[in-house]
């Protein structure tokens, strides 16, 4: 057993400089394992013998979807693991990250990466002391590779990260984000390996020692690289290298050694200091949660995003259960746009496979928004698909003082790190004083410890009842709030619940936000969108002292414009290609002004027939518009501004028209499979449901089988592919054949960067299209035969 | 490249040649600031004096001819700013096709200024892909550089992660501006055909 967090503990050095220092430097670094099995064990020996505690096997490029040679991976797992303990020290098992880069950037799936990590773990096992998790830059990857880890073995898992000079991840991640998430996870040690050389970390190292009470470990390379005569040179002397580890050291890091470049020699250094103890270090714990790029600290008022919740809300409900994630998304967007910290999302309605849907929600969400999420919901097995599909460390909403249910939810906090809810209710509902209500407040708390949940990572709720009901039982929430801060913990409340079934529920929300906020409420729960809500946790931030300098107020008000005024103001985050105040229907359409179009609508509707305002007007309007853009004289935002603001007016004649036309036909879209660019594809999708076509986005990326699932469910006038490259013409090609096998009787159109007429001919499609105005022409007359 | 070039390559890219007006010019300077902040340029590249085998066919052989060495390139900006096009396409679509604009721009303004630590006489960046080149030859500049460490990925389908991404290769000892003369795509181009270029700065 290794000292760990008692004596300092050295590992071994750079292996790929030592290949190549040994003239081994052209080969595939895994094979050398079996080609080369005396070399490799050499290199393990020089370590050991300059004093290295543990011997890393060569093994870092050793998974499936990194390993391209010719040997079984089993074979070389095996002689990896041998010439390693051919030095006679404890052996942990070299880890990297697959090379890949993960959905949505890559192509990779997190399924993917946790089975490729799965499949070393079960190889390797019973031979080895513990894994080396090192040179990882994605938290994605990296959720996925200790996950499989510990639920594939009980050996310590250790786990290094790069990072740049600025202190993030090539994705983005802090080293507090890192220590969070795995610290979470049950890691028995983290840091920083590789990157850059020791004073360059030095200020990452100091994070993560204030970040973590769990040992750090540190492995930097022999400074900054070089370029002489196109080589990679590091050339830090060996004095340089164990000056700054030993502050390192000094600092309370309790694990040593050294990446590229570094040699025996460097590590017969850092051994010098063996069994020395490792300094006790006083962490302040917050409770914080984190998406890979934002960490949101309960310790001011943070808001949490109400909205994506079903409850109440048609749109959202019928989204779900057709698996709309775009609309769920761009709630998300708006949310995150008006200010929220954190979003709640809970997927839960009659008849769905909640497990499924949350996994597939957290995932959508997580593509295009960064803020840390609150996976909510009433089934255990919901939240663990949110909890574990979730890029970063999530807050659990929730569990209650009901014994059942903290034996249900508090394994899955534990697992994954996550920061828990506590509700303060059980099976005989909601107590009426604030003392009762810290006492469920106080068991959540111990029974959380219990199943080894910090204070830090537990929440509480002390639960808002409505005042027209239960007027007397305003204050006691207010009150529960102040007693429950004495725990140690942070404080949430869903606060609109006060005012329901009162006239002017704004007025009511707002004051007892301030009063709750006053009290010491941390995160209340709240719609964003509400402007006025806003407004109140950014003036408490004045009032309280915790907006140093009233920055973000002033931020946020400097351009205040008093209510009676407003009204002529464009409203803020809309962006507008042209700003003034517009006319007729015709020119908001014209000029892209989506404002006002709702409006010039229902106006232009009093006089004429819906038809007639599409064929007179919007038609006419957009028709001018790409008359514009094909000559040069507008620009693509001016295209695309004036499609979205028909999109509206279509949405406004729509409503008038309900019964006597439908929309004039469905368009299936989709980049083909291989192809992640989609941004032709969006300004098509733009462009068709301006012209009041109905579009089914299947994304980018699209397997041929969801391609051909769609177009047979759905039946649709047409089937649009694009693809940017010559590479993914091929699979484009497949589509139309797969598409074609399959009978399907919708026309077939193509686009895309590198397509012309003659490729289209040649793969089978019905249709060359140029652009999305072309696009447009080609289904106006294939409606019109 | 200063900030108003920056401004015109990324109106180019949205498809549009003439003066810009005082809102266009909002709009892009917008974008452009967000392209920034959300941009993390990395890049590497390596010295080589002999050609790799590849680069001995054509169109690669002509473009080199007269350097005494090129250099292979990578570089990307990062997935940060493609989450955040990804998303405005949904909540603001207008902003989105400006922002990707200006991440295009971008990443080739910071790839010229960073391929100036390879001399004043260097030859603009050639990118597999361009001038009826192969771009599967990306592979060959993959192997070659590793920019799987700086976050690069080459997808099997050949395309580069994340999008904003470039691999090219950089003649030394030569000056070398981008022209339409020595194009292959010369006789076919749509760009010609509308009196304009594929390209904006007449600089590397």
């Amino acid at each position: 057993m290794l000292p760990l967090g008692k004596q300092l503990i050295v590992f071994d050095g750079g292996f790929g400089s030592e290949l190549e220092r040994r003239g081994l430097g052209e080969y595939i670094p895994e094979d050398l394992n079996v080609t080369h099995a005396d070399e490799i064990r050499a290199i393990h020996r020089a370590y050991a013998e300059a004093g290295a505690d543990v011997i890393t096997a060569n093994s870092f490029g050793l998974n499936r979807i990194k390993y391209k040679g010719k040997y079984p991976l089993e074979t070389l797992v095996r002689a990896a693991v041998e010439n390693a303990r051919a030095a006679g020290k404890e052996v942990f098992f070299d880890v990297g990250p697959t090379g890949a880069l993960l959905a949505p950037v890559g192509t990779l799936t997190f399924d993917e990466a946790y089975e490729a990590f799965a499949e070393i773990a079960r190889l390797t096992s019973d031979m080895v002391g513990g894994y080396i998790v090192e040179t990882f830059s994605d938290l994605y990857e990296l959720k996925a590779c200790v996950l499989a880890l510990k639920e594939h073995s009980d050996k310590p898992v250790y786990a290094t990260v790069t990072f740049d000079a600025g202190g993030r991840t090539l994705t983005g991640s802090t080293p507090e984000i890192v220590a969070d998430l795995l610290e979470g996870l049950g890691v028995d040690a983290l840091g920083v390996n590789c990157s850059l050389g020791p004073e360059e970390l030095a200020p990452i190292v100091e994070r993560l020692l204030n970040a973590t009470d769990l040992p750090v470990i540190v492995q930097p390379n022999r400074g900054l690289p070089k370029l002489e005569n196109g080589k990679t040179v590091y050339d830090l002397s060996e004095d340089e290298f164990a000056r700054w580890m030993r502050k390192f050291v000094e600092m309370g890091v309790s694990v040593v050694g050294g990446c590229c470049g570094t040699t025996p020699a460097f590590i017969r250094r850092l051994a010098e200091w063996k069994g020395r103890a490792v300094p006790a270090r006083n962490v302040v714990r917050r409770t914080a949660v984190c998406s890979a790029t934002q960490r949101v600290v309960l310790e001011i008022v943070k808001v949490c995003g109400e909205r994506l919740n079903p409850t109440g809300k048609k749109k959202l409900k019928e989204a779900l259960s057709a698996e709309d994630y775009d609309y769920l998304v761009s709630e998300a967007i708006r949310q995150q746009e008006a200010g929220a910290d954190l979003l709640d999302l809970n997927v839960g309605i009659p008849k769905i496979d909640e497990p499924t849907v949350m996994r597939r929600a957290v995932t959508a969400v997580q593509e295009y928004v960064d803020l840390p999420l609150q996976i909510d919901s009433s089934d255990p097995s919901a939240i663990e698909a949110g909890v574990r599909y979730y890029n970063g460390v999530p807050l659990i909403n929730s569990v209650n003082g009901e014994e059942a249910v903290m034996e249900r939810v508090f394994p899955i906090a534990k697992k994954y790190g996550a920061v828990v809810l506590g509700l303060t209710m059980d099976q005989n509902g909601v107590p009426r004083t604030a003392q009762a209500r810290f006492g469920i407040a106080k068991r959540i708390v111990a029974r959380a410890e219990k199943y080894g949940i910090p204070r830090h990572k537990v929440m509480i709720d002390t639960l808002v009842l409505t005042a027209s009901a239960e007027q007397p039982l305003v204050m006691e929430t207010v009150k529960a709030l102040s007693l429950v801060q004495s725990l140690g913990v942070k404080t949430a409340l869903g606060v609109s619940n006060v005012s329901f079934g009162l006239p002017n529920r704004p007025l009511l929300n707002k004051t007892f936000l301030a009063m709750a906020m006053t009290c010491g409420l941390n995160m209340p729960i709240l719609n964003p969108l509400d402007g006025e809500m806003m407004g109140a946790v950014r003036a408490f931030g004045v009032l309280a002292n915790t907006d140093a300098g009233a920055e973000k107020y002033i931020e946020a008000y400097r351009d205040f414009v008093p209510a009676q005024t407003a009204a002529a103001a464009p409203a803020a985050g809309q962006s507008a290609v042209q700003t003034e105040g517009a006319g007729d229907l015709f020119d908001c359409v014209k000029r892209g002004v989506k404002q006002g179009v709702r409006a010039a609508a229902e106006r232009e509707l009093a006089q004429k027939a819906p038809l007639d305002v599409v064929n007179d007007v919007l038609i006419k309007a957009l028709e001018e518009v790409g008359a514009g853009y094909e000559k040069g004289t507008l620009f693509l935002p001016q295209l695309i501004a004036s499609a979205e603001a028909a999109k509206e007016a279509f949405a406004v004649v729509g409503e008038h028209m309900e019964k006597t036309a439908a929309k004039k036909g469905t368009v299936v879209l989709a980049t083909v499979r291989g192809d992640v660019h989609d941004i032709g594809k969006n300004i098509v999708k733009v462009v068709l449901e301006s012209y009041g076509f109905e579009v089914v986005d299947l994304g980018k990326d699209t397997p041929v089988e969801r391609v051909v699932e769609a177009a047979m469910r759905i039946q649709p006038l047409a089937v649009g592919l694009s693809a940017l490259m010559t590479t993914t013409v091929r699979s484009m090609e497949e589509t139309v054949r797969a598409l074609r096998e399959k009978g399907c009787k919708s026309k077939i159109f193509v686009g895309g960067a590198v397509l012309t007429a003659e490729i289209a001919r040649e793969i089978g499609a019905d249709y060359y299209t140029a652009n999305a105005l072309e696009l447009v022409k080609a289904l106006e007359s294939l409606l019109a035969k | 490249m200063n900030s108003s070039e920056l401004r015109k390559a990324a109106c180019s890219y949205l498809g549009f040649y003439g003066e810009p007006t005082e809102e266009m010019i909002a709009l892009v300077d917008s974008g452009m600031e967000e392209a920034r902040a959300l941009a993390h340029f990395r890049a590497v590249g390596k010295v080589f004096s002999a050609p790799l085998a590849f680069l001995e066919k054509e169109p690669y052989a002509s473009f080199l001819a007269g350097c005494s060495s090129y250099a292979l390139v990578a570089m990307t900006l990062g997935s940060e700013v493609e989450r955040r096009i990804r998303a405005l396409f949904l909540s603001d679509p207008v902003r989105g096709v400006v922002l990707d604009a200006c991440a295009s721009a971008l990443v080739e303004a910071e790839g010229d200024a960073w391929e100036a630590q390879f001399g004043a006489a260097r030859t603009y960046r050639f990118c597999p892909g361009y001038g009826g080149s192969d771009v599967r030859d990306v592979k060959e500049i993959f192997a070659a550089l590793r920019p799987e460490k700086i976050g690069m990925e080459l997808l099997e389908s050949g395309l580069m992660a994340p999008q904003k991404s470039m691999a090219g290769i950089v003649g030394i000892g030569k000056t070398k501006l981008r022209s339409c003369g020595a194009c292959m795509l010369r006789e076919k181009c749509i760009f010609l055909k509308e009196g304009t270029r594929c390209f904006r700065s007449e600089n590397n």
